[in-house]
């Protein structure tokens, strides 16, 4: 797995490449921990590069969604492999989060 | 003649062990040509057993073994995961509620979930000593 991050106006952006599984899922969990404590409030997971995720990734997720909901930040998901959407569906994470076809989307809907 | 294929791993109770096994389903889903998204959901069904019996199936410190067998005739797939660990029944967990708000969803629970939403049938079994995991898919 791999984060290219990007700040872009008032949102910062996660590029995630890989595999969001059991062995990577924590590091995912520390870098946005740590950019929630640096004083991130708003954050995009830009998915593309995304092409599995387990549980415990979707945990990770959650707990930012979480985190994000807490300290009325906004917390989007964008260009998501449709295997991965279909994750998202039947675990009810759709539901969860606001997910954008588009980074560029994700970015407008501000 | 064929139509049947079997392919059998063997691995350790370490967590490490999941990436290289990993590897290996999808190499064999290669060499079986199944689509990425099945060889996406084999990985994740047999990802989440295994963490599962990584983490909660041993109370001791000793090396066990987890064997995995992954047949395909014709287009029924079955995935066998077998341990010496303690007693567990994956079909007899609470469902997750997945109707329930971000703030209100619990972390964790939804790995058998998962399992069951992929895979058509799931069956478990204690024979002797052992958990026999039995998942089945249509494809």
């Amino acid at each position: 797995m791999n984060i290219k991050k990007d700040k872009v106006g008032e949102f910062l952006v996660l590029k995630i490449k890989g595999r969001i599984d059991t062995i990577h899922s924590a590091d995912l969990e520390r870098e946005v921990n740590q950019l929630f404590a640096g004083g991130e409030q708003h954050l995009i997971f830009n998915c593309e590069g995304m092409n599995y995720i387990s549980s415990s990734g979707l945990r990770v997720f959650l707990v930012a969604q979480k985190k994000a909901k807490a300290i009325n930040g906004k917390l989007f998901l964008c260009e998501m492999q449709p295997a991965i959407q279909e994750i998202f569906r039947i675990s009810g994470f759709s539901n969860l989060f606001k997910i954008f076809t588009t980074q560029e989307d994700a970015l407008q809907n501000q | 003649m064929g139509n049947n294929k079997n392919k059998r791993f063997v691995i350790e109770n370490q967590i490490g062990e999941l990436s290289s096994l990993a590897d290996k389903i999808d190499e064999l889903a290669e060499e079986w040509e199944l689509s990425p998204a099945l060889a996406m959901n084999m990985n994740l069904v047999i990802e989440e057993a295994v963490s599962n019996i990584i983490f909660y199936a041993f109370n001791d410190d000793n090396k066990h073994e987890i064997r995995i067998s992954i047949s395909l005739e014709n287009s029924s797939l079955t995935i066998k995961i077998i341990d010496d660990g303690i007693p567990f029944n994956p079909l007899a967990q609470q469902q997750p509620n997945i109707t329930l708000p971000a703030e209100e969803r619990p972390v964790g629970g939804l790995g058998i979930f998962l399992i069951s939403q992929i895979m058509d049938e799931m069956n478990y079994d204690r024979i002797k000593n052992e958990n026999i995991l039995t998942l089945l898919k249509t494809i």
